[in-house]
């Protein structure tokens, strides 16, 4: 028996303690657990302090009566002050000896009280959503409060205080459990630095920014504000007018501190609002004092409200807010730090159809034709009876009202928890009834008003046969994936296991073999077409037997098809992944690998192809011959930027001058064609330990990507690609080895004059050439865009 | 009229008969009792007793005016266990019809005052992960709230969904 590895090396933070060995062997094993930060006390104890103070200064305001505090006064409740500021240190420092957390590979755990002993377990997949909080006075010492939000709303873990990188990182590392992916705690991926201003890491792409101007003039123009100012003013005027306003003050602070609040929930915690994709899924960052990052589990909300003031109206601007399981429960977004159902405060039209096209896919609610109501409603009301609409198509039920404030309401017939038909004395000689469509608790709450009787009752009865085929569908989406107990037998009949996978990317998994020289590959398309792509491969393999190269490329043993599934045994490379080994490897060895990587790239070309002209070597249509460079890559761009098209559209602004503009460069672009690997980046290349140090000795996964084409792809692969490479520091890497390849490369015949330049445009390239990833790696898509964009 | 309201294809079923009665009794006792406390106070503190007589007076009012509603109250509701959604209807002068898929319902739960156990009856909610969801049926027989109960939990589990 052993100790489970600890969670991050012991450097990585000082609250790490000694993990504690069993004496005994086979004695239970004792898990390290740790404890918050040690500055967690002196915080919780200067928001005591931070409490009493702005308590205090309420009374000190004069209000007319003479029993307040005067200012002589506040030299003697000092040392109560304090003490009590002590007191509260102290309770702090308690809590925080008891508190006590594990968060490993296998549990999470949460140990708090000194005298009442409590302890949380949670199971990953329960958790709903990891949110990272930083009031003001943490934020200042780099601390962040991670809120763990368990099950349908019932429970919530907070760990305070935490290292803000620590924080994030086991944010990450929890999002991933609770999608069910079993990464590893040390998994470097999850090593995502974050912004100490925005909390946006390094991976996440801002889809919208709400500017301070915006929110600032949307916030003035809210009927909410001019209601609560409207209030204030009349207040104010009406006491002054008849002389009153010292005996009205009383009366009067509670108005300005519901203004003071209003500002606070509206301007103070949405300042700098960012709506943001990342890795793990959509996620919101907001606050100007207290930073707030929140991740929306966007399969978990159950409806969607758009709202548009009536001063709004000119602007074109609009509030969403979204109906999240579990979110509405402790329902406190007046102290701006806890997590709230706003997507966006003020979002334009465009902005508004992005969003709730990422939040609801595929719900083509555009297309849905509204119906208005009967004019009878107007018997009942009166005050708003010409703005009532309801529609639907087969995902979703769309309901409107109200002109102060017009509000639309939108929830998937899936989502659906039951109908009812309501219908009132004055309604009934009408003719006329409500369908409230009824949803979890939240700000959506879609109600058809006002419906002739004969129409609320079919909408009413066909709602419930729409939210059964809707939740059937649904069904089928989330079982349509591949049969993991058929690869079990497969991997079973091969001798091995899933605990053996090596490695999987978008085409095929990886899993060590007991013959230490092969592994099994498992390819995840349709077995006929991943047969005939294996089969391929095969061949292109054989006709290199021969070549003499300096780094390894790939042979395939075997190829054939078992339970649904094609499958290869290939040949194992010596050395480890490259991609994993630069995660943790020192800066300048890192600098010493990635040269050697440039220079296997470099020998690819010495690799036969087996047609002379410009081709595509692997795939469907491999081998047929393209008179030119740029035929032939208009045809590898062909299907991606079909599936892709319409996000390209929404996220690159010039997308058509682009793509104009990457086919008349490639059009001049005179080459003589070479092997290209098509995707070297550091997953498919391994590394080995040589006598002088780390060497990139293979390059691996070869693919429908390979063609007979412009050398320059490949250059320009090593280089761009390492971008997408997670480890701090990448991005510079990346700019670095660009330097080395102008530098060595540039005089070079295949250079083209200009080598910058090309790589510029075969960056673009790959952008369009991969952006079809935007549904599985948001990350790839990301940066994809990042060089449409460029 | 009662279109609206009236299940697709199928006959309501009815409460206990026993429910009536029920309601009966508490009209009976209900805004009595709930008159007669104020009507006291303000008769024996301030000797005013004509304000005493005019909340009696009222109270009887609302008796008897209850007392006929009762028999349309009690025919008012129905409730009907189709193939995959349990349907109920209630409601006199505010006529509601719910709805509410068997895969939906988080908990079944059926309870039993003790005026209601004197008169053999038993009540029956159904709660989803809304809380706007009113699903309750009173006044029924405790074997049948019992074998509504198994069935609904029953048909719950073969329907169930996530949320």
């Amino acid at each position: 028996m052993s100790l489970p590895p600890p969670p991050l090396p012991a450097a990585a933070d000082p609250a790490t303690e000694e993990p504690v060995a069993p004496v005994v062997p086979g004695a239970p094993v004792v898990k390290q657990t740790e404890r918050p930060h040690p500055l967690t006390p002196f915080i919780r104890g200067w928001l005591v302090f931070v409490a009493i103070v702005l308590g205090w200064s309420r009374e000190l305001i004069p209000d007319g009566s003479d029993d307040g505090f005067e200012a002589g006064d506040l030299a003697r409740v000092l040392p109560y002050l304090g003490g009590l500021v002590l007191l509260a240190a102290l309770v702090g420092f308690v809590s925080w000896y008891f508190t006590r957390f594990v968060i490993d590979d296998d549990e999470l755990r949460l140990e708090t009280g000194a005298v009442f002993k409590s302890s949380k377990k949670v199971l990953f997949e329960r958790l709903q959503s990891v949110d990272i909080i930083q009031p003001l006075a943490a934020r200042m010492f780099g601390l962040a409060e991670l809120r763990i939000e368990v099950g349908a709303g019932d429970s919530t873990l907070r760990l305070r205080y935490l290292g803000r990188a620590r924080a994030a990182r086991l944010r990450e590392y929890l999002l991933a459990r609770a999608h069910g992916r079993r990464d590893r705690l040390d998994d470097a991926s999850l090593a995502l630095p974050a912004s100490a201003f925005t909390d946006l890491s390094a991976a996440d792409v801002p889809l919208i920014t709400v500017s301070p101007q915006r929110l600032v003039l949307g916030f003035l123009a809210s009927t909410e504000w001019l209601v609560t100012l409207g209030f204030l003013v009349v207040a104010l005027v009406v006491s002054s007018v008849y002389g009153v306003v010292a005996v009205a003050l009383p009366g009067l602070i509670p108005l300005v501190i519901g203004a003071v609040s209003v500002v606070g929930r509206r301007v103070v915690s949405m300042y700098n609002f960012t709506l943001s994709e990342s890795p793990r899924g959509l996620r919101v960052t907001r606050g100007l004092t207290n930073l707030t990052s929140q991740s929306v589990p966007v399969d978990r909300i159950q409806g969607v409200k758009t709202s548009q003031p009536l001063l709004w109206r000119p602007f074109g601007w609009y509030r969403v807010d979204v109906d999240i399981v579990g979110y509405a429960g402790g329902d406190s977004e007046n102290n701006g730090s806890s997590a709230t159902s706003v997507l966006l405060p003020v979002a334009t039209a465009a902005e508004l159809a992005m969003a709730v096209d990422r939040v609801l896919p595929g719900f083509a609610l555009g297309g849905i034709e509204l119906h208005a109501v009967p004019r009878r409603a107007r018997w009942v009301r009166w005050y708003d009876f010409w703005t009532l609409r309801y529609g639907w198509n087969e995902r979703a039920l769309v309901t409107e009202h109200g002109w102060l404030t017009h509000v639309r309401d939108v929830v998937p017939h899936a989502k659906t928890q039951s109908v009812r038909i309501e219908q009132g004395p004055l309604q009934r000689r009408l003719r006329l009834a409500d369908v409230h469509c009824d949803t979890p608790r939240g700000p959506v709450d879609v109600v058809a008003h006002q419906l002739d009787t004969a129409v609320a009752r079919e909408l009413a009865l066909s709602q419930l046969d729409r939210a059964r085929a809707a939740r059937a569908a649904d069904r089928e989406r989330a079982t349509s994936g591949p049969d993991r107990s058929a690869d079990d037998g497969l991997l079973a009949a091969f001798g091995t296991d899933r605990s053996q996978l090596l490695g999987s990317g978008g085409e095929s998994e990886v899993f060590a073999l007991p013959d230490p020289e092969r592994v099994l590959r498992l390819y995840r398309a349709q077995p006929a077409e991943a047969l005939a792509v294996a089969t391929q491969l095969q061949a292109l393999y054989r006709s290199w037997a021969g070549v003499p190269l300096a780094v390894e490329v790939p042979s395939t043993h075997e190829v054939g098809q078992r339970a649904g599934r094609a499958h290869a045994v290939d040949r194992r490379f010596s050395g480890r992944s490259f991609s994993g080994w630069l995660a943790t490897a020192a800066p300048d060895e890192r600098r010493q690998a990635l040269l050697s990587f440039l220079d296997a790239v470099a020998t690819l070309p010495a690799l036969p192809s087996p047609v002379p002209g410009f081709a595509r070597l692997v795939g469907p249509d491999a081998l047929r011959p393209y008179d030119s460079l740029v035929e032939l890559l208009d045809a590898m761009l062909a299907g991606p930027v079909q599936r892709s098209r319409e996000v390209l559209e929404r996220d690159v602004p010039d997308v058509a001058r682009v793509w104009q503009q990457l086919h008349a460069d490639l059009a001049g672009r005179q080459v003589a064609p070479v092997l290209v690997h098509g995707d070297v980046c550091p997953p498919n290349a391994y590394l080995s330990q040589g006598p002088d140090g780390p060497v990139v000795t293979g390059i691996g996964d070869f693919s429908p990507h390979t063609m007979h084409a412009d050398p320059l792809l490949d250059l320009t692969g090593a280089v761009a690609f390492l971008e997408l490479e997670t480890y701090p520091g990448a991005a510079e890497d990346a700019a670095w080895l660009t330097s080395v390849v102008l530098a060595r490369f540039g005089a070079s015949p295949v250079a083209g004059g200009d080598l910058a330049r090309w790589i510029g445009v075969y960056r673009r390239f790959y952008g369009f050439y991969f952006s079809d990833t935007a549904a599985v790696e948001p990350a790839t898509y990301a940066w994809c865009v990042r060089q449409l964009r460029a | 009229m009662d279109d609206l309201f009236a299940p697709p294809a199928y006959t309501w079923q009815r409460l206990s008969p026993r429910y009536r009665s029920l309601r009966r009794l508490t009209t009976l006792l209900v805004a009595p009792l709930l008159f007669t406390v104020p009507a006291l106070l303000v008769g024996l503190l301030t000797g005013l007793w004509w304000i005493s007589a005019v909340l009696w007076g009222l109270a009887a009012v609302i008796v008897v005016v209850r007392f006929g509603l009762v028999e349309r109250t009690w025919r008012a509701w129905g409730y009907v266990e189709r193939e995959d959604d349990l349907y109920i209807t209630h409601g006199v002068l505010y006529r509601s019809l719910v709805a509410v898929p068997y895969g939906r319902m988080q908990l079944v739960e059926v309870g039993s005052g003790p005026l209601e156990r004197a008169f053999g009856l038993a009540t029956v909610t159904m709660k989803t992960a809304s809380p706007e969801t009113n699903a309750t049926i009173p006044g029924l027989p405790p074997e049948e709230a019992a074998r509504l109960r198994d069935r609904l939990t029953e048909l719950g589990e073969a329907h169930a969904s996530g949320l």
